[in-house]
């Protein structure tokens, strides 16, 4: 088995470290071990690492599906992980609100838009096992006390008004409503608990963890080992890697530290990391997506993005060197984001292009005002006012809002081929809001290799390494090239969700 | 036996105390909490205080209202924040011996005049 010749190779490495006198520069380095002789310190139930959405709503399916013990633990000094801010969107087919707006849509339409996106590699069974449960992961936010817009989106790459958002437009939005029910129903919860690696019976099954409490993000040595037992077995909830800038330049040497990401900073990769060294099959990790609606002006995701992502379908995005047009506002993120990056001055520089919106119709989204008010969008009044501060040619641009209002009119855009049914009526004129756009790296499409019962696939068995379980951004290939917004919330809850009745059952 | 530690105890305080004259501390907490680094460094000196030390003598409700801002703003309150709510430690934001950013700059321009580094 795979895992008993990991551990001996550790050993090896380990011993000529030693030998040579190498100091061991990565403290934080997790190495997984046999149970064989391993003195207990606790002994859990149900144990789940990461306290994002996945891990949430695997804390309460699994107490739902009878678990009496269930312990999540969490690296950081605060819980919720990336999925506390993020945009808080929440794709799902056939929902009450689709009845409601006379929205025609299924699980095999969302199915087959996620499949373009994915451009081929996408899998389509873990795509439609999601879409097929999406809305009881919806229901699960619902009854924890998660509040959502009264509309849908349409967001770039969905062929129909699908999406969810949370009022406060934030992840949180969900992450502390299932907190406070996990806390409810008992569920234990352990801030500043790092994952240090597995423990395996002999048949390499993952029997338990390795995890240094009281430790400190900032202090990579910090924390006390302890060995904690798993009864049921172990939940991986620890997302992507976005925010190791190593990794990410392993897999595209483009991404460097100087490009921005929207990511929590705990969103390093260890767990995820750990699981390959186990034997989990790497699937698309070269697949690094970035927000092509985010904005260099803030930090982060901010107020911009979700800002931008409604305001996308009735807006235009201008290159500030020709004054046109040079997207497709609502294509797919990828397409959108290399077609940012393309946007240079004379010298090649980055030239962040800008999002023209009518002040009538972003005014509609909470954001807006907010956007303005913590200066990083602006308002203006005429076409001339916009043109002089982002010195952008005017007649140009004049040409460019008039050709596109006939788009809007005539409800076709032979220039991009935009889907122009969001846009319907929402012409672009004064008084304009406009913000700036430049990418940001915000999703890890790879990750570990799981089935449709979220178990992790053993890359020199073929057979799901016993104890494990895996779920949301950790995982890896179910998105393929590109994953469309507002698809990892119910990807995250429904394979957490899977994770905790496959282990209740096992 | 018992008297042996007290005193080394003793000597071990002093010798904190000493140090503690070199270290940057807040002008309030000087009149409060004078020199016993032990009153915060509830988990040894080597180590941050622990997440609930400030809280010993600084209460969170009362936190959130004294920052609380107005309804359109509600959540960025920092000690009741829409990411977080009243749970994060205090030492994400605040370090009484070196200058912190608040752990919103991470993604927002936000302005906390009051808020010192």
């Amino acid at each position: 088995m795979s895992n008993k010749d990991l551990l001996g190779r550790r050993n090896f490495i380990k011993g000529i470290g030693a030998a040579a006198g190498v100091a061991i520069a990565a403290p934080a380095m997790a190495v997984s071990e046999s149970a064989n002789g391993v003195k207990w310190d606790k002994e859990v139930e149900v144990l789940i690492i990461g306290s994002g959405f996945a891990g949430l709503a695997a804390a309460i399916e699994a107490t739902r599906k009878g678990a009496k013990d269930v312990h999540i633990f969490e690296k950081m000094s605060y819980f919720g992980g990336n999925s506390a801010i993020n945009g808080g969107l929440f794709a799902a087919p056939d929902t009450p609100m689709q009845k409601q707006e006379g929205v025609k849509d299924s699980v095999a339409t969302m199915v087959a838009d996620q499949l373009a996106a994915g451009r081929g590699i996408a899998d389509e069974a873990l795509l439609r096992h999601v879409a097929e449960h999406a809305v009881e992961a919806l229901q699960m936010t619902l009854d924890a006390g998660s509040e959502y817009h009264p509309y849908l989106q349409q967001l770039g790459g969905h062929s129909v008004a699908r999406t969810y958002q949370t009022t406060v437009s934030c992840g949180a939005g969900i992450t502390q409503p299932l907190l406070q029910e996990c806390r409810k129903i008992g569920v234990h919860t352990h801030n500043r608990a790092k994952f240090d690696g597995f423990i395996l019976d002999e048949k390499g099954g993952v029997v338990g963890v390795k995890m240094r409490e009281g430790y400190y993000f900032d202090k990579p040595e910090s924390g006390e080992l302890v060995r904690i037992k798993a009864k049921r077995g172990v939940i991986m909830a620890t997302g992507g890697f976005a925010q190791n800038v190593n990794m990410r330049m392993a897999q595209d040497p483009t991404l460097t530290a100087e490009v921005g990401c929207t990511n929590a900073p705990g969103a390093t990769g260890e767990g995820m990391f750990e699981m390959f060294r186990l034997g989990a099959v790497p699937v698309h990790l070269a697949h690094l997506q970035s927000g092509p609606w985010a904005s260099p002006d803030e930090g982060g995701f901010g107020y911009v993005s979700n800002y931008s992502i409604y305001n996308f379908p009735h807006s235009i995005a201008i290159d500030r060197l020709s004054g046109k047009r040079f997207m497709n506002e609502i294509a797919d993120r990828k397409t959108r984001a290399d077609a940012e990056l393309n946007c240079r001055d004379a010298q090649g520089n980055p030239l962040p292009p800008i999002l023209i919106t009518s002040y009538e119709d972003s005014k509609k989204h909470p954001n807006t005002k907010k956007v303005l008010k913590y200066n990083v969008g602006w308002k203006f009044d005429s076409i001339e006012e916009l043109a002089k501060h982002f010195e952008v040619p005017v007649a140009p641009l004049k040409q460019q809002i008039a050709e596109y209002n006939e788009y809007v009119k005539t409800q076709n855009d032979p220039q991009f081929g935009k889907n122009m049914t969001e846009a319907k009526g929402k012409y672009i004129k004064a008084p304009f809001t406009v913000v700036r756009l430049w990418p940001k790296v915000h999703y890890c499409q790879g990750g570990v290799q799981i089935n449709t019962k979220a178990e992790v696939k053993d890359s020199l068995t073929g057979q799901s390494i016993p104890g494990l379980y895996a779920a949301g951004e950790v995982c890896g290939g179910i998105h393929g090239v590109s994953r469309l917004g507002s698809c990892s919330i119910p990807e995250c809850m429904v394979m957490g969700m899977t994770a905790a009745r496959t282990m209740m059952q096992a | 036996m018992k008297k042996c530690k007290l005193m080394l105890g003793l000597v071990l305080a002093g010798l904190v105390s000493l140090s503690a004259q070199a270290i940057e501390q807040r002008d309030y907490h000087k009149e409060v909490i004078g020199k016993d680094c032990k009153a915060c460094h509830d988990q040894g000196m080597k180590n941050y205080p622990s997440d609930q030390a400030c809280l010993q003598c600084h209460d969170v409700d009362d936190l959130a209202e004294q920052s609380a801002r107005s309804e359109e703003d509600k959540w960025q309150n920092p000690h009741n924040n829409l990411h977080y709510g009243k749970e994060l430690p205090c030492i994400e934001c605040h370090g009484e011996h070196e200058a912190k950013k608040p752990i919103c700059s991470n993604c927002h321009t936000f302005k906390y005049d009051k808020h010192k580094e």
